[in-house]
């Protein structure tokens, strides 16, 4: 250590001092920090409002006051408050509730624990109803239910779509029985706003659980997780008690439910904005006013004079399609759909047991007009082939496939669905939550839907697993797909006992292309210069698009009761 | 209203300095410092010292809750940040302003202003400053920016709007890279500052880098005080300052210096500041960027006007007026200033530092000393000043010669040999002297 003289060496004038006395010390101002409950940081609070209360440090999603949310969601001064003030109710005269409500609105500025109105997200306006965990966990009493119900019934008659942004611990114990009413109460308004054709998209906060995730909370047309958020019907705590057992991590947070098939999407908090703005906006496109634009070659022309040339090439035979069609570098359906579509926002789950990774789906526009796709996906390397299961699907996928096109009908948008699958999966968890009632009933619900449906066989049409994908309007395959009652092999080992005739069964089951044209089975084959590749994929996926284009062109006039009809008809004369 | 006390938020040798003027004036000290530093110079010259968190800067000397904490728990008035660190962190200026303590420094929109470029430009054009032709909004897309490129001509230099230290900087010698070094920069950019959005500007090659310091009262007094020629560099890093700067004639002098104050008058600007110009052959001199701080090379300031910047900035901040006029401030001789840089960290074994006429060292080293591998590589700054150029050199190397720092690496050779250059000695420098003169040897 250096021994310094620390003495200050100047004296300061004793009078200057004496005026000096009214300093005013430094100090820290009531709010200027806080602290991140999951990393401990201190962190400064702008810091915080500008990561949209995300914690700067470690990624943790801090609750959100209501106001805050409707100013990070709602565009800048269009925000106006339904119903701010309702009377309050003491239905169980619950000594002390007054004091207590009195008590809260005093500390929160709120007067409830839910706030409604009216606003625009970039422009695109809805009904808002946003939950605040501050006041008694935004548990749903009688006043809570009212606003929320006004709130849709107003949306409804407003045509309206609303956006509902959930936290709660529940019910309101000291409003007893009505608060549970209160379920019925906002469940039932929520029918009547969907009956109405309106949309409705539910945004689940940390914690949702209780009585709102088992009304409102579950029944958006779109459900979107902030990531992490709690979700469940019972609390974790009482579920460990009744099982005695601990919960692993994870379990009932946002992921988890999307993984289990209950959520369409987990969306980070920066992205919030845009992506409502999307989904509604996907939902509000005046389609009459929208002209798709059209090639000068009819595509019909281009397409025989494309095959007429290849006939004249060597004759590959039905062997070396199938082979073609299972090739690991044919384009699968999302490549189709990134370069068809515009904007395409994948929704996830079948709101019954799961998310299948081998049927993916969603929303997009094409030409501007919002459609519903839908395809069957196989992965590119073993790693993805595990997640997309080699594009078998399971009941789940089928339900989520279901579960979108009746979206679709509801929103009156042409369905379009990419087939490529070596069939449904084969194994006891498909049996045990009903594979074959899952393709039945597709058979069964799609030839009724009251909108356009084209099926494009891109690849492997493996039996049911296909089928349930494929009852449509107008089916088309690509030159080297193949479409099938089994594969080849199986073929050949029931009829043959051999399934090493694999070969030979593939020439007398008629699954090429051409082979169906003729049966009548599809309505046009989408040519492939070479086999399917990534040097032709742009081509082939701008050709389809057209294809596609017209399809819509020609279907989307004709009276919803035509379209079911006419697809009725297809299958009824096979 | 003058301090009581004050806590230096900072470390090395700009802290031992900041605390000699803080003593001089009467003023009490708090310094604060890392673990790593429990046994700096600073932490033990200070009249108080806080630790405020381990070796990295970012949990330390970057730590802005520990140091508002260690101001409010030792009742300190004021916060001197010296340079680097936290000196142009706006956020941190904000939160010095909710707290009630004194920033020496401007204030934080100020800063703000002032630390993103394309805003500054924007502010130095209205005020009348000469920019280099470029672009004056921000630009995103590779392809517009094309467009626009090819309208300024070549060659262009690619900036990043936060950048800093090279980063997200590129040179498109013409239109056939541009687009891939547009992109490049754009993406160090991004990784780097979080922010994509660029500017470009004409390439000036090899312009002088020419400052000119300024002060500015909370009256609105403000003067300048000359400029200092920081041409030598090595990859963007200054190491040789001089002042006055022998390319500029008196009335070009007076007219940047006239200039740099008139714009510092314009967007209200207060404490200590200067303006960076770059220099081109033709004798014209465009507005490069403001750094709203201390300098490390202040000291040449100070040898040829006699004003010790540091307690101007601490007056300044207190409220009181500029202590000189435009037209006291006289420069006399000459002055260089020589940054000692440790190649590597180590234990200072044996230290001699040079002393006499005209020499002055400001370093936080002292023999037993370790210098520690967390923090910035500048272990000393040795400073000369002669009645002309020939003399400052001369004494430079006199006083080099004295100094011995035994146990550490030091650029010492690298010193002499710009001192010694034939070019340099005539007074012939740029910033690509090191490039083209020192080259290879300088590795």
């Amino acid at each position: 250590m250096l021994r310094f003289k620390k003495t200050i060496y100047i004296n300061i004038d004793s009078k200057k001092l004496k005026k000096e006395e009214k300093r005013t010390s430094p100090e820290v101002p009531e709010g200027m920090w806080c602290k991140c409950p999951k990393c401990g940081q201190i962190l400064y609070n702008e810091d915080r409002k500008e990561a949209n209360f995300v914690c700067p440090k470690c990624g943790h999603y801090f609750r959100m006051e209501a106001y805050e949310r409707i100013e990070i969601v709602a565009d800048e001064y269009t925000f106006q408050e339904w119903d701010k003030k309702l009377p309050d109710k003491n239905p169980l005269h619950f000594k002390g509730y007054e004091k207590k409500l009195a008590a809260l609105r005093e500390s929160t500025g709120l007067l409830e624990a839910v706030v409604t109105g009216k606003a625009c997200i970039y422009g695109e306006p809805c009904a808002l109803i946003v939950c605040d965990s501050r006041f008694m966990m935004a548990s749903m009493g009688h006043t809570v239910g009212e606003k929320i119900t006004r709130a849709v019934e107003r949306a409804i008659k407003e045509k309206l779509p609303v956006v509902l942004f959930t936290c709660s611990g529940g019910a309101r114990m000291q409003e007893g029985i009505v608060s549970l009413m209160q379920m019925a109460k906002t469940a039932a308004a929520l029918k009547k706003h969907s009956e109405a054709g309106l949309l409705s998209i539910v945004v689940l906060t940390d914690p949702t659980t209780g009585g709102v995730t088992a009304s409102f909370a579950m029944l958006g047309d779109i459900i979107l997780g902030e990531p992490q958020a709690l979700v469940g019907f019972a609390g974790p705590r009482v579920i460990e008690q009744t099982i005695g057992e601990k919960l692993p991590e994870g379990f009932q947070r946002s992921e988890f439910l999307q993984e289990h098939g209950w959520i369409d999407a987990v969306v980070e908090r920066k992205k919030l904005k845009q992506t409502l703005f999307q989904l509604l906006h996907f939902h509000s496109v005046n389609r009459s006013s929208v002209h798709m634009g059209r090639d000068t070659i009819r595509l019909d022309e281009r397409d025989r004079k494309l095959l007429k040339e290849r006939k004249k090439q060597k004759k590959i035979d039905a062997w070396e399609r199938v082979s073609c069609s299972r090739m690991p570098k044919r384009p699968t359906a999302m490549d189709y759909i990134q370069l068809i579509f515009k904007n395409f926002y994948e929704l996830h789950g079948d709101r019954a047991f799961g998310d299948d990774g081998a049927v993916i789906g969603g929303l997009a526009f094409l030409g501007g007009i919002p459609v519903t796709v839908i395809g069957q996906q196989k992965g590119k390397n073993t790693k993805e082939n595990i997640l997309r299961n080699f594009g078998m699907a399971n009941p789940e996928g089928y339900r989520k496939a279901l579960r979108l096109m009746k979206q679709a009908e509801k929103f009156h948008r042409p369905i379009i669905c990419f087939v490529d699958t070596p069939g449904a999966f084969c194994g006891m968890e498909a049996e045990e939550r009903g594979q074959g009632e899952a393709i039945a009933r597709n058979l069964y619900e799609m030839s009724s839907l009251k909108v356009p449906i084209l099926s494009i066989l891109i690849g492997e049409g493996g039996s049911g697993g296909a089928l349930a994908l494929a009852v449509a309007n107008e089916v088309w395959i690509m030159e080297n797909a193949t479409y099938s009652i089994l594969s080849p092999e199986g073929f050949a080992s029931i009829l043959w006992k051999d399934s090493s005739r694999a070969k030979e069964a593939a020439q007398v089951m008629k699954i090429t292309a051409e082979d169906l044209k003729q049966l009548g089975i599809v309505e046009k084959i989408i040519p492939e210069q070479i086999a399917a590749c990534e040097g032709n994929l742009l081509e082939i996926a701008g050709y389809m698009k057209q294809g596609i284009k017209e399809f819509i062109e020609k279907y989307k006039d004709l009276k919803p009761q035509t379209l079911a009809d006419m697809r009725y008809k297809r299958f009824r004369n096979m | 209203m003058m301090f009581q006390k004050v806590l230096v938020a900072n470390r090395g040798e700009i802290a031992v300095r900041i605390i000699r003027a803080l003593r001089e004036m009467g003023i009490k000290t708090v310094a604060v410092y890392s673990e790593a530093d429990k046994e700096a110079l600073h932490t033990q010259l200070a009249d108080e010292s806080i630790c405020i968190g381990p070796a990295a800067s970012a949990e330390s000397y970057l730590n802005m809750e520990q140091i508002i904490s260690a101001t409010v728990a030792s009742k300190a008035e004021a916060i001197h940040p010296g340079f680097g660190f936290l000196s142009e962190n706006a956020r941190f200026v904000e939160m010095c302003e909710k707290c009630k303590i004194v920033f020496i420094g401007p204030n934080s929109g100020l800063i703000a202003r002032m630390g993103n470029k394309s805003e500054a430009r924007k502010t130095m054009e209205e005020a009348g400053i000469p920019i280099i032709p470029g672009t004056k909004e921000p630009l995103i897309d590779a392809k517009e920016a094309k467009e626009i490129a090819d309208k300024l001509g070549y060659p262009l230099m690619i900036k990043a709007s936060a950048g800093g230290g090279g980063k997200g900087m590129r040179i498109a010698e013409n239109a056939e890279e541009f687009l891939s070094n547009f992109q490049t920069a754009q993406q160090e950019a991004e990784k780097n500052f979080g922010d994509n959005t660029m500017y470009l500007e004409r390439y000036i090659r090899n312009p002088r880098h020419i400052e000119v310091q300024i002060l500015a009262d909370k009256k609105g007094n403000v003067v300048y005080l000359g400029e200092r020629d920081c041409s030598i560099q090595k990859h963007h890093q200054k190491l040789l300052e001089e002042a006055p700067c022998q390319a500029l004639s008196k009335k070009l002098r007076q007219e940047m210096g006239e200039t740099a104050a008139h714009a510092a008058k314009a967007v209200g600007y207060e404490n200590a500041g200067t303006i960076e110009f770059l220099y081109d052959k033709d004798g014209n001199y465009y507005f490069m960027e403001m750094n709203t701080r201390i300098q490390v090379e202040h000291p040449v300031t100070e040898m040829i006007t006699g004003i010790d910047l540091i307690k101007e900035q601490i007056r300044i901040a207190a409220g009181e007026p500029l202590s000189i006029k435009q037209e006291e401030a006289i420069i006399t001789g000459h002055a260089i200033e020589c940054r000692i840089n440790a190649k590597r960290p180590g234990k200072v074994i044996e230290l001699h530092l040079p002393y006499g006429n005209g020499i002055r060292v400001d370093t936080a080293l002292y023999q037993g000393y370790i210098v520690p591998p967390y923090y910035d590589s500048m272990i000393a700054k040795v400073i000369v000043h002669g009645k002309d150029r020939e003399e400052a050199i001369q004494k430079m190397c006199s006083a080099l010669g004295e100094l011995i720092i035994e146990g550490i690496d030091t650029n010492l050779e690298e010193q002499y040999q710009v001192l010694m250059d034939q070019k340099f000695l005539a007074g012939q420098i740029d910033t690509g002297f090191i490039k083209e003169h020192i080259g290879k040897s300088l590795k």
